[in-house]
This record gives structure tokens, C-alpha cells and sequence, in this order.
């Protein structure tokens, strides 16, 4: 997010490769880690600014300086329109403090999506109208169809295709479905001069 | 109606019929009916509508490729070996051993809520926090102190409401194990193992005496089973027990001692075969008290009626409910037993698995993941994705402003992708192969001109046979897409040129090749370009090929007296047969000779096999 060529277009592309709609909502922005090569589409919200408020208490204890990051997400995600990345909550030693929210490598967030999950592994995919509960914990290789609702706390191991509202595991990633999460494809079609989804 | 997207489904050859190992028969049937199916084996067209189609079409994702029988390979037709067991909650990995004493279920704290399946977590009782410590963190410290219940944070059911609370935090299942609903205590598999071996308490129930058998405690399952199986195994060891109750019956009744030796040596694996059994023809004293295993069934269910009534069908439990329980060998019996939501209780997780996949041909592992429960990564992965062209297929919309304009003028089928088809209507769809592998491939195409079943739609494959140039490495397809990015004019070594020629139309190399090379390439071309023609491809690149498929979709007007159309045979479905053929390097099977031969010879293969393709649903 530090240049700005001088074409304004719908999206700020950034050196490492971001692809930010200017119309996307990012709050406390320096709380926010983008692992580069992602693409924030419009009305997208993401709430860098719920920091954790207590650190851990060996981070304390050294005296280190605090890690302020909030959000952070990997290379090659993809946030579709009108989702939302959210640092979940919760009580720790008896006082509230936000968690950050850690998002792997070609993760796609589908559009309307709520995410407060703790971590997302990489090759995730949330589908549309999906709401990831507080603390969840998400895997490699997930495939979250649309409309599901994952509780707080839950766990989905890799492999896993989840749907429901609670979430329950449907069915598992075949062998021959792990490229299909590969994002790399679809970064091109977003930005100021998207290009056609390669054959 | 829900909007179809466009599917190719593959069909494994392990369903074929002239591949399953039919007996060869000499003289075969002369039925009629045979004989059609005899003759069918070669030239009959697959139907994707037969109730066995179902069974045998899987999307290209979840086929797998033995590479050395050459053939596809489907998740009904391969063998699984389990490699790793762990708990999907907690992903600790489960030692098989652990599997055989502690049963397929997270013996840690994973529990699921027995009402909606979300996870439960332990949470102190009297949850209501503090207002004091919210505001000042600093004496944080304050532990909570039990009791504990597991909480659903999802549906906000709590152990606590069916009266289950644990002292303390940590080893819930162990604790679990210990309580009732309603918290009172019971015992564990290895206390009432003691108490069955403890002769004082036995005795203490005998005392009651065979006579009023009705007085007896309900015994748990394990503790019944135990019973009965002590009173039979003295029943067939007892000589004096033939008492030929029902003799006429044979061996064949219930009470006969070899029929109970036969079904017993099935569920605990011989250990009760008595060879002496054989020999004897007789009948057994059925078990008489709780101390020979027999329970009187509770058949009066006021206590149910009555609860239903006050409680309300809300408080019933419902059958996936009550699927989802665990077996519990501890509780009482089935009789009468817990069909209200008071009943249930927290459904530790069920353990998962990663299982390595074996071809059933030649045994050869095809898939191997890592045996670590964290690793993503596979030793093995033969996926045909990576073998088979793959067929995307895309709805075509021919006729003025071609590409992404898509002004629609013309009537020849829908743009927009997941439109309905017109019935009696011509639509063309474009099939893009692809192919995965490093040689060139020659793929030749069979569809019948009518799909089969009752509405009959026309097909005709306008290209039915074409080459597909060789999948390169990613690096060359990096480098070539970097040099049709930065000017077009890439006309290096790579693969004959960069994205522009690439896309060329296969007509435009033909006639015009001069028009494409400018600088809109296929997109700006829209005079003759977008003529149809029997024989031709649509458009090629570097590893794919694309061609049309015209369809006439047939009308859904039934005759009166027709059969009512069934769930989805609105769906135009064409099969298809694909067969593959390239030159791959020589004896892949056999390395030794490979070594010493020519690295050269070349050996001719191909793959062929059913698929079919679902194009759209045809508008009523």
C-alpha cells in the first residue's frame, strides 16, 4: 500500500503485488499484513484495528516490543466482495483481548463471507454467505460451501468439505482436487487491467 | 430451478461390462435377452440414465491412474489402507494399538454437542463473569474453580442441563466414562469387570435366588453379554443339557448348541468352537435369571407416554440424534431407553483417518499420503488429471461482436453460462481439451447422433478427431506468458510464438493468417471467423484444443399417457467415448530393459474410455 501510480484506477496495486479496490473498508491499516499477490475487491472490510490488548504473557515477560499485527494474510488470497476478516475475541485470564487472525497462502474468501476464524491454513476455500465462527481453526486443502456456518472453536482438518449450519464434514478433498484451489489464475483476472482466465 | 453448471463426468472402466471378469462360457445362453447383451459389448452406447451409471461416473478430480496397468482408476475400485487414525478435533494422531482397547473415539477432551454436532468446550459452571476482573486485567489471575460443563457455543446446550458436571478440567472422558445423566456415578468397563469376577457380589445376588427372576437389577449390556456367554459355554459343555426340547427343528434352531457355537465363533472368533459340539443333537435350557444373562423386557412405556406429554415433542430427540450417540456398552439395556433430549450426552469425536490407495489390479500403492496428521503432502499421487486430457466445456454464442461483448443477436444457444436450453433449437457448446501430459496426443471422439433415452436429443460433434500439442513445463508456459504480456512479439524458441499466435484460429492459420496477426488477434477478427465447419477445430493452444459440439435438444412435450418426466431427465446428457492415443517412451513397466535398450523406441499407447456430458437443462 506505499505506491501509487498516477492512473487512478478501481484498484491500488501495490510493489508486492496487492491488489486493493479503493473502495474496500481497511481499518487500522498498519495492523494489517498482506503476504503480497492478494486481491481485496470492493466493500471488502477488514478490522485491523481490534488488537490484541493483553499479550501473551512470555511477550511481556521479555519486555519485547508488543506484535501489534491483527490480521495477517498470505500470498495469492483472493477477498471477494463484500466479506469481512475479523479478529475474534475472547476472555484470556479472565479479561477480554482480540486474537489475530492469521490466513495462510491461496485462500479464497467467497463474497458475504464472515471470517473470525484464529488461523486459516493455505489452499482454503470459503464459499459465499459463510460465517466462520470466533477461534475457529481451519486447515490445509478446506472446502467451505456456501451458506455454512462454522461454530466458534471448531476444527477442520485438511482435506475436509464442510457444509451445514452447524458445520458438519460432507466429504473429503479428492487427490486430483488439490490444484484446483490454486489461485494464481484467478489473481490475474482482478486489478485495473484484469486479464482473461487463462484455458 | 437451480442453474446447472456444465460437468464432465468420466466413467471408470472397473464397471465396464466386457471388462468384469465375465465367465468365459463355451456355449453360451441362447435367451434372447442374453444375446442382445452379448452383442451390445463392443458398439453399445453408454447411457448416463441407467440406474448402474450412477455408480460409475465420477468428476476427472477424483479418478486416480495406475501407471502400470494404464487404466483409470475410481474411488469405488481401488483398495484403501489405513494409515493414520487421529482425532479431527484435537489432531493428535491415535496409536492403532490405543484404537483396539479405547474404540474409534477421541479419548481426550473432544466432545460434540449431542444436539447440533458443534463442538463442545469446558467452561466453568458458574460462567457469569465478574464485572470486577473484566475491570481490572491485573489480578487476572483469579482461577476458575469448578464445577465444569461442556458448553455448546453454537446452540448453547450445556452438559449441566442434562445434569452431567465435572469437577475437574482435564480428563472429561475419563470423568465422563463415570457419570450418568443426572450425575449419578456408574461404573467403568473395568470396575464392572471386577465386579462380574467378584465372588462376593455374585453370591450376594444369587442369594435372591432363581425364583423371583423379575426382582433382578438391570444389567448393563457388557455385564448381560458376559452372563449369557458364561451360561451357554456351560450349556455346551454340559453333557446332561440335551434335553430334546425341540428336536424336530434339528440343528437349526435357536436353541440348538451348534447353531449357537456357529453364530457365536462369528462374533468372537472361535473361541467358543466345541468340535464335541458337532456331534451332538440336542437342545439347550434357555437362560432363566439375570445371572444367566436373561433380562425381562420393560414393555410398559406410561413413563415415556407421560414425559412426552409434559415435555412436548420438542423434547424428543430425533432420530439423527440419536444416531450420533456413541454405543454405550455401559448403559442399561435397549429397552425403553432414551428417546428425550435429557438423555443424550456428549458425543466424543469420531476418530479420522488418511488411507493410502492401492490399484486392486496390480496392488501397486497409487496414492500414499504422509503418515504425520499436520503433513499435506503425498509420497504418492498418480491422479489422472494428470494423465487424461481434461474437458472443460463452455456454452457458445455465435454471431455479431464475438468474445466478451457477447451482444447475443444470434439465436444459437445460450451465452449466459447455466441458461436453459430451447427446445428443438440448435445450441453449440465449445469443448476445450487439455492435455497434461509431455507428448502430443491424438484423440478421436465418439457420440451418438441421438442421446440415448426417451427424449432424444440430437448431437453432432463437429470435430471428432484432432491433435492436441504437448503440455510443456511451467517454466516455458511462465516465460511465454511474460513475452505475451510485455509486446506479443515473442516469435522465439519457446513454443512457436507467444500469446497471440497462440490463440490463433485454426481457419485463420489456414486463409487469413495475416488478419490474426495484428493486434487484437482472435478477439478483433469477426468476419468469417465465426462460421462453423464440419472438420475443423475452433481454437488451439499451447497443450489444448478447443471444438464444438452442436445440439438439437429435444422437446419435453410428453404425449399424454407418457410416464411424468423423472428427477432430472431435463438434463441433456450426452456420452461420449474418448479415445487417447500418443507415443510414450518404451517400457515404463520394465526398468531393467529400459536401461539397456534404445532410449529412443518409442512405444505407441492408448487410453480410451466413456464420458459424459452435461450440458444444461432443457427449458419445459
Amino acid at each position: 500500500m506505499s505506491s501509487r501510480r498516477p492512473p487512478r484506477g478501481e484498484y491500488i496495486e501495490t510493489d508486492t503485488g496487492n491488489k486493493v479496490a479503493r473502495k474496500a473498508t481497511l481499518v487500522g491499516t498498519q495492523n494489517i499484513m498482506l503476504g503480497g499477490k492478494t486481491v481485496i475487491q470492493p466493500e471488502v472490510m477488514i478490522r485491523g484495528d481490534l488488537i490484541r490488548t493483553i499479550q501473551a504473557s512470555s511477550q511481556s515477560a521479555s519486555g519485547a516490543a508488543p506484535n501489534n499485527t491483527a490480521v495477517s494474510i498470505g500470498r495469492y488470497c483472493f477477498l471477494s466482495r463484500g466479506c469481512c476478516l475479523r479478529p475474534p475475541g475472547r476472555l484470556y485470564n479472565g479479561a477480554f483481548t482480540f486474537m489475530p487472525l492469521r490466513m495462510g497462502d491461496h485462500v479464497f474468501v467467497g463474497p458475504g463471507s464472515v471470517v473470525q476464524a484464529a488461523s486459516v491454513g493455505s489452499h482454503v476455500h470459503i464459499g459465499a454467505k459463510v460465517s466462520i465462527g470466533e477461534l475457529a481453526i481451519i486447515k490445509e486443502y478446506v472446502r467451505i460451501l456456501d451458506g455454512t456456518v462454522v461454530p466458534p472453536n471448531m476444527v477442520i482438518p485438511s482435506f475436509s468439505i464442510v457444509a451445514g449450519q452447524p458445520a458438519r464434514l460432507i466429504g473429503e478433498v479428492p487427490e486430483g482436487g488439490h490444484e484446483a484451489f490454486e489461485l494464481r489464475d484467478l489473481y490475474k483476472t482482478a486489478g485495473n487491467n484484469p486479464q482473461p482466465m487463462p484455458i | 430451478m437451480a442453474a446447472l453448471t456444465p460437468y464432465t463426468y468420466i466413467q471408470c472402466p472397473c464397471s465396464d461390462f466386457s471388462t468384469l471378469g465375465r465367465p468365459s462360457d463355451p456355449n453360451p445362453p441362447t435367451g434372447t435377452e442374453a444375446e442382445v447383451d452379448d452383442d451390445g459389448d463392443d458398439d453399445r452406447t453408454f447411457d448416463p440414465r441407467a440406474p448402474r451409471a450412477n455408480y460409475s461416473l465420477y468428476p476427472l478430480e477424483y479418478l486416480l491412474y495406475c501407471e502400470d496397468c494404464h487404466q483409470i482408476r475410481c474411488p469405488r475400485c481401488i483398495a484403501e489402507e489405513i494409515v493414520t487414525y487421529y482425532c479431527p478435533n484435537c489432531l493428535f494422531e491415535v496409536p492403532s494399538s490405543n484404537l483396539k482397547s479405547e474404540g474409534n473415539r477421541c479419548t481426550r477432551s473432544c466432545f460434540q454437542c449431542p444436539v447440533c454436532i458443534g463442538p463442545l468446550a469446558v467452561t466453568s459452571v458458574e460462567t457469569k463473569p465478574d464485572p470486577s476482573l473484566l475491570a481490572a486485567p491485573d489480578n487476572a489471575a483469579a482461577p476458575h474453580a469448578g464445577p465444569y460443563a461442556l458448553t455448546c457455543s453454537y446452540c448453547a446446550w450445556s452438559s449441566a442441563e442434562v445434569g452431567i458436571q465435572f469437577e475437574k478440567q482435564n480428563g472429561i472422558h475419563a470423568q465422563l466414562a463415570k457419570l450418568r445423566n443426572g450425575g449419578a456415578t456408574r461404573l467403568t468397563a473395568k470396575e464392572r469387570k471386577e465386579r462380574r469376577k467378584d465372588p462376593s457380589y455374585r453370591s450376594q445376588h444369587t442369594t435372591e435366588g432363581p425364583g423371583a427372576p423379575h426382582e433382578t437389577e438391570d444389567l448393563d449390556l457388557e455385564t448381560q453379554f458376559a452372563n449369557l456367554k458364561a451360561f451357554h459355554q456351560g450349556q455346551l459343555v454340559d453333557p446332561n443339557s440335551a434335553d430334546t426340547g425341540l428336536t424336530a427343528l434339528g440343528d437349526l434352531g435357536f436353541s440348538s448348541p451348534t447353531s449357537l457355537s456357529r453364530i457365536m465363533s462369528i462374533y468372537t472368533g472361535g473361541s467358543l468352537q466345541d468340535k464335541k459340539a458337532k456331534s451332538r443333537v440336542g437342545a439347550m435350557r434357555e437362560a432363566l435369571d439375570a445371572n444367566e444373562g436373561f433380562q425381562v423386557a420393560r414393555l410398559d412405556e406410561s413413563a415415556a407416554i407421560e414425559a412426552l406429554r409434559s415435555e412436548g415433542h420438542d423434547g424428543t430427540a430425533s432420530a439423527a440424534q440419536l444416531a450420533d450417540q456413541p454405543p454405550n456398552l455401559g448403559e442399561g439395556h435397549l429397552h425403553g431407553r432414551g428417546r428425550f433430549t435429557p438423555g443424550l450426552r456428549p458425543i466424543p469425536y469420531l476418530l479420522r483417518t488418511k488411507r493410502s490407495k492401492r490399484c486392486p489390479v496390480c496392488r501397486h500403492i497409487i496414492s500414499k499420503p504422509e503418515a504425520k496428521v499436520q503433513a499435506t503432502r503425498f509420497r504418492i499421487r498418480l491422479v489422472a488429471g494428470s494423465y487424461i486430457p481434461s474437458i472443460a466445456i463452455r456454452p457458445l454464442a455465435l454471431g455479431s461482436g464475438s468474445g466478451s461483448g457477447g451482444g447475443g443477436t444470434s439465436a444459437s444457444g445460450p451465452a449466459v453460462p447455466g441458461a436453459l436450453l430451447e427446445p428443438l433449437r440448435p445450441a453449440h457448446y465449445l469443448l476445450t481439451f487439455k492435455n497434461p501430459i509431455f507428448e502430443t496426443i491424438k484423440v478421436t471422439l465418439g457420440a451418438p447422433a441421438k442421446t440415448p433415452g426417451r427424449l432424444a436429443s440430437k448431437v453432432t460433434v463437429l470435430c471428432p478427431d484432432f491433435e492436441i500439442d504437448a503440455n510443456t513445463d511451467v517454466w516455458d508456459e511462465a516465460l511465454n506468458q511474460g513475452g505475451a504480456g510485455g509486446g506479443g512479439g515473442a516469435g522465439g524458441a519457446g513454443g512457436g510464438g507467444g500469446g497471440e499466435r497462440e490463440r490463433r484460429r485454426r481457419r485463420g492459420e489456414d486463409g487469413a493468417a495475416g488478419g490474426g496477426g495484428g493486434g487484437g488477434g482472435s478477439q478483433s477478427n469477426i468476419n468469417h471467423q465465426n462460421q462453423l465447419e464440419v472438420g475443423k477445430i475452433w481454437e488451439r493452444g499451447r497443450n489444448w484444443v478447443s471444438i464444438v459440439v452442436e445440439v438439437v435438444p429435444a422437446s419435453l412435450r410428453l404425449e399424454p399417457g407418457d410416464a411424468p418426466l423423472t428427477e432430472d431427465e431435463d438434463i441433456l446428457e450426452i456420452p461420449m467415448f474418448v479415445r487417447v492415443e500418443w507415443e510414450g517412451e518404451a517400457g515404463g513397466d520394465e526398468v531393467g530393459s529400459v536401461a539397456t535398450r534404445d532410449r529412443e523406441a518409442r512405444e505407441k499407447r492408448e487410453l480410451a474410455y466413456w464420458c459424459v456430458l452435461g450440458l444444461g437443462r432443457i427449458r419445459p
